[in-house]
């Protein structure tokens, strides 16, 4: 309990970190939830690591040029790897979507091979990136240490934009989602709800990759979706069990790593893993009946 | 009676000038003209992949035509679609109830960002109650039977206040007394609602008993006319080249 106390102080030296983990628990889970209704969690898995990869090849772009990254200050290698990650992750979504959206050949050796092709070219930028022993393999294997004020508040403001644009717009997002056919016939402008959408789901990727790491992200982005879908009734029980789980994972799972000196990534990752697998088992054996009966 | 018969009503609603249907700018059905007019009951039909849903699509603006002209207003305006898919379309990872399900028809009046207000709300359940949905509006949508759903979709069809109602196959995987049910309820709305109905269906039966106008898709050529012409024995034999009971 005594860690618990730590953490919870508003002096902790970490308190950064934790913040940045919860809002990234709250948030990738509500964007999440749109991934596992379109049927691509296969994507959930490869874009983190694509941002990542945007991140290493943003990193590496000045070194190519000659720059010496240093001595423009922390807040513009972060802007540039922000730039990197966004780049990388919207491009893919789209060319990814596009291909899904034709139907043809097989989107599972697609994301597949984009997922490992990804991994191996962010070890491969930042190996021979002297800015990479800076911190950034260590973002890419999940530790979320140095979080600067700078960095909380970006990833806060750009979370609680895409927040905001999910609520307001979730009537609109989740009528193209479920049936496109209606959606053209009512006359929605289908091509950018999805564009939205998949903006949306990108700004969440990038920030959440920046923030903590492939790792966190793409387990924050589906399993606490994946988990909620097994006890929700409706929409609303659906995003807002997810957003929790997410939530309290993050936390409870830095206190755990912070009490047992454990890198945080890893650590949420497994909690959620466990988690998913108990709630597995209990969805199994309990009624689905555990939620509040929707009033029409 | 071959396409270009030109049926003469009252209000057309649709016309079809010389229309060739397809995907991928490869035309299925080619050179279709007639015209559906307001208040009538037409139905399509044909075989499985005689471009009964491409013609559909392309009525409701899902697929653009490959050649000719389509015509889709009414009194200048564009016609609003109440459009029933089949049920099986929809993927049940939705946690979706029929409420909300039949909620959506009423999006196309909702501006982006507004919630559905209650007027919405108040006319979708008398939609609900109106196609027998009203008991099962709290159960989630993807756990009702076939004739369930389809009740469900036919109410989010008349939540769009729609000019005509175009039905897919609606009685594609419901059991019989269902089927009765479904078809006998669509007759019913059309006549209390003055409604124009499209279906497409392979019931004939059901196109016997409902239909007034018959366009009738059969390897490659488009036959249209009054469901008593085109189905009369000796027509349809005439057409199979063999008799048809």
């Amino acid at each position: 309990m005594e860690t618990l106390y730590q953490i919870l102080n508003p002096d902790f030296l970490l308190r950064n970190s934790i913040y940045t983990s919860v809002l990234i628990g709250f948030a990738c889970p509500l964007v999440g939830v749109f991934l596992v209704m379109r049927r691509l969690v296969f994507m959930g898995v490869a874009l983190p690591q694509i941002s990542s990869t945007g991140v290493a090849m943003a990193l590496s772009l000045p070194m190519w040029l000659g720059f010496n990254l240093t001595e423009h200050g922390s807040h513009s290698t972060h802007a540039l790897a922000f730039a990197g990650s966004i780049t990388f992750t919207l491009t893919a979504i789209l060319v990814l979507a596009f291909l899904e959206r034709r139907g043809r050949g097989q989107p599972e050796g697609r994301l597949g091979t984009a997922y490992v092709v990804a991994s191996a070219l962010s070890i491969l930028l930042l190996s021979k990136n002297p800015y990479g022993e800076i911190g950034w393999l260590d973002m890419l294997k999940g530790e979320v240490i140095t979080i600067s004020n700078f960095d909380l508040l970006l990833t806060a403001v750009t979370l609680v934009i895409v927040i905001a644009a999910l609520a307001l717009f979730h009537k609109e997002l989740l009528l193209v989602s479920f049936d496109r056919e209606m959606a053209v016939i009512l006359r929605k402008k289908v091509v950018f709800w999805d564009m939205l959408l998949y903006l949306l789901i990108g700004l969440t990727v990038s920030m959440a990759v920046l923030s903590v790491g492939p790792l966190i992200a793409f387990g924050f982005l589906l399993i606490p979706a994946l988990m909620a879908h097994l006890f929700a009734r409706n929409m609303h029980q659906f995003t807002i069990l997810a957003s929790l789980i997410g939530g309290a994972v993050a936390f409870f799972g830095f206190w755990v790593a912070y009490q047992y000196d454990l890198p945080v990534g890893p650590t949420d990752v497994v909690l959620l893993g466990g988690l998913y697998a108990f709630a597995w088992i209990a969805a199994k054996i309990l009624p689905r009946g555990l939620s509040i009966t929707y009033k029409a | 009676m071959r396409a270009d018969t030109q049926q003469t009503m009252d209000e057309t609603l649709i016309t079809l000038d010389n229309l060739s249907i397809g995907y991928n700018k490869q035309a299925v059905l080619t050179g279709m003209s007639f015209s559906i007019s307001r208040g009538s009951f037409t139905a399509i039909l044909g075989a499985n992949g005689s471009g009964k849903s491409t013609l559909l699509k392309t009525v409701l603006g899902l697929l653009p035509p490959v050649a000719g002209h389509i015509d889709t207003a009414s009194r200048g305006a564009p016609l609003v679609f109440g459009y029933v898919p089949q049920s099986v379309q929809f993927d049940a990872v939705y946690l979706l109830t029929a409420f909300e399900v039949a909620l959506m028809g009423s999006y196309g009046r909702v501006r982006p960002g507004l919630i559905a207000p209650s007027r919405e709300r108040a006319f979708t359940r008398e939609c609900l109650r109106a196609a027998g949905a009203e008991e099962f509006a709290r159960k989630r949508f993807a756990e009702l039977s076939g004739g369930q759903k389809q009740r469900v979709l036919i109410a989010r069809a008349l939540t769009t206040r729609p000019d005509i109602l175009v039905l897919d196959e609606p009685t594609a995987g419901v059991d019989r007394n269902a089927t009765h049910s479904v078809m006998e309820f669509i007759s019913q709305i059309r006549k209390e609602r003055k409604i124009t109905v499209l279906l497409v269906t392979h019931d004939f039966a059901a196109v016997r008993k409902h239909a007034e106008q018959v366009i009738w898709l059969h390897e490659g050529a488009v036959f249209y006319g009054t469901a008593r012409e085109l189905l009369s024995p000796e027509r349809m034999a005439e057409m199979f080249e063999r008799g048809i009971d």
